[in-house]
């Protein structure tokens, strides 16, 4: 699943961090000599911080989903008004880079069932209550941030408001396209915006996202009633 | 209902005499307070709640609380008495405001549940899993009477956690970093949902961890969660957000539990403590 390979590479890279502050005979190290950073890094992997030995549903363990790829540890250090230029344009091309389009292009699928992913918060939690995704797809909760149909009234606000959004903006393939790449991988656009990459980190398929298009962008979608 | 009330006025006056400083404020007025000076959305959210707020239901958890800490208790038959939460052993007035700290006696910076632990297997002599110990989640469990109990002694406190020692101010700064952290399928930090004010997640207003007057209702716990119908710890939260952010399981006790509880609480820095509150 591309999710594990992305965090394959930053594997690498979290535990040379490591093993810089802590000592190799087990022992504590010294936390004020460490940096912020690194203790950090070393409550998490060393210092049972977290249960890292348990299995996650994309088939790996907690301590994969720990580690972070590029895109993740750049965003961890700032968002878009305080990071640097630089490190804006490497997030927003490492999002670009994460794009895998359907082959024979973008096609908007079936709302009703975007509309179920857009409700649904099932998927992905560990630790107790583990979710079974062999019961139950996993959902892309887009209700938790975002307004939508105009008659669900129990909508977050961390997003902007996608009410009308296909009567706003029309259903052309720019706008189909468009919103592919927003949902699959938003820092393409918006680098270390709060959204998840849907796609990128393997939560939704290409099949759901062409779901949810169609919800955000069909016509016929209460979301554009 | 009647009963508890009746008892608990004249307990609430003593208190407030008790301390010459005045610190100690009965947890609805401390909201109450804030609410006036403040008008955030997340404070004031549920209406239900605050009607409720003098008839909270970990009042009693409370109670229990303050009758098993004075209790001889475990293989040694020792009260907690003799257990030291920062200010000297057995002195609660104003100790949790002021947690997490570094204590001598064991090297660490602790919470107060960790402390406690540290007490009941030391001076009480429990095993680490004795149920008195180990079951940690609910109104009756001994773990949320005592740390209840002992949390409502700091109720009106500002919240004022040290930072004299290095290692305090070491999981403090560790402790920002791990909630700016992201990682996971979701990309999530702490801060993807807490670093502004009148955010919703569908129909729950987020608490800001930038706006001091939100983030002590926010971190006051031990508090009633309606919804779970029992009290919970701080190390209970952080657990659920953990989860929340399709993170892995965070370890009660651990060192990291405590950095960033030692984060948040320095976020709360000078506003007073709700104790015990209610929350959705
Ligand atoms: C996906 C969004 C999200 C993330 C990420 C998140 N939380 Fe929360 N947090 C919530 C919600 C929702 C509540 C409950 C608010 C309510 O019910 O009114 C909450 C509640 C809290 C509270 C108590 C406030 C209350 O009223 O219940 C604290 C403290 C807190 N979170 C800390 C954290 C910490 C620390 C992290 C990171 C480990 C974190 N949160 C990550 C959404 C989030």
């Amino acid at each position: 699943m591309k999710y594990a390979k992305v965090t394959a590479t930053a594997a690498a890279g979290a535990l040379l961090f490591v093993s810089t502050g802590a000592q190799a005979n087990g022992e504590k190290p010294d936390y004020t000599a460490m940096t912020p950073e690194a203790l950090a890094e070393y409550l998490i992997f060393e210092a049972n911080g977290i249960k890292l030995d348990q299995k996650t549903q994309e088939g790996a363990t907690v301590k994969e989903r720990q580690m972070r790829d590029e895109l993740q540890t750049i965003c961890s250090g700032g968002t878009r008004a305080t990071l640097a230029g630089d490190d804006l344009a490497k997030v927003a091309s490492l999002g670009r880079a994460g794009i895998v389009k359907p082959e024979g292009g973008v096609k908007l699928g079936d709302w009703k069932k975007g509309q179920e992913l857009a409700r649904s918060g099932f998927g992905f939690r560990v630790g107790h209550n583990n979710d079974d995704h062999s019961t139950r797809e996993p959902g892309g909760n887009c209700y938790a941030c975002h307004q939508l149909d105009p008659k669900e009234i129990a909508y977050g606000t961390l997003g902007p408001s996608l009410m009308n959004y296909g009567k706003l903006r029309g259903n052309s393939q720019a706008i189909i396209d468009y919103t592919y790449d927003v949902v699959y991988s938003p820092h393409s656009f918006f680098p270390c915006t709060h959204m998840p990459r849907f796609g990128a980190n393997g939560v939704l398929t290409q099949q759901q996202i062409a779901d949810v298009l169609a919800y955000l962008i069909d016509p016929a979608s209460p979301v554009n009633q | 209902m009647l009963n508890k009330r009746t008892f608990l006025i004249p307990l609430c006056l003593m208190m407030a005499g008790a301390s010459a400083a005045g610190d100690y404020r009965p947890p609805e007025d401390v909201l109450a307070e804030l609410i006036e000076k403040s008008g955030s959305l997340y404070l004031t959210q549920s209406e239900q709640n605050l009607m409720m707020m003098a008839d909270n239901p970990a009042s009693w958890t409370v109670e229990e609380g303050e009758a098993l800490f004075h209790e001889p208790r475990g293989p040694n038959n020792v009260s907690l008495e003799g257990c030291d939460f920062g200010k000297g052993p057995g002195v609660l007035d104003g100790a949790y405001v002021e947690m997490p700290r570094y204590f001598a006696d064991t090297g660490r910076v602790m919470d107060l549940e960790t402390r406690l632990v540290h007490c009941m297997t030391t001076l009480q002599g429990f095993a680490d899993d004795d149920p008195a110990v180990k079951s940690r989640h609910g109104s009756n469990s001994d773990m949320m009477r005592l740390q209840s109990y002992i949390g409502s002694k700091s109720s009106g406190y500002p919240w004022n956690p040290p930072l004299d020692h290095p290692l305090e101010t070491a999981m403090r700064d560790a402790g920002k970093v791990l909630f700016n952290r992201r990682a996971g399928p979701m990309d999530f930090s702490c801060a993807t949902c807490h670093s502004e004010s009148g955010k919703r997640i569908r129909a729950s207003v987020l608490p800001n961890i930038n706006s001091p007057e939100e983030w002590t209702k926010a971190i006051s716990w031990p508090a009633y969660r309606v919804g779970h119908q029992h009290v919970r710890s701080s190390q209970h939260r952080v657990r659920g957000c953990y989860w929340q952010m399709r993170q892995g399981q965070s370890v009660a006790g651990s060192d990291a539990s405590i950095a960033l509880i030692s984060y948040w609480t320095d976020a709360a820095r000078g506003q007073p403590a709700i104790l015990p509150d209610m929350k959705r």
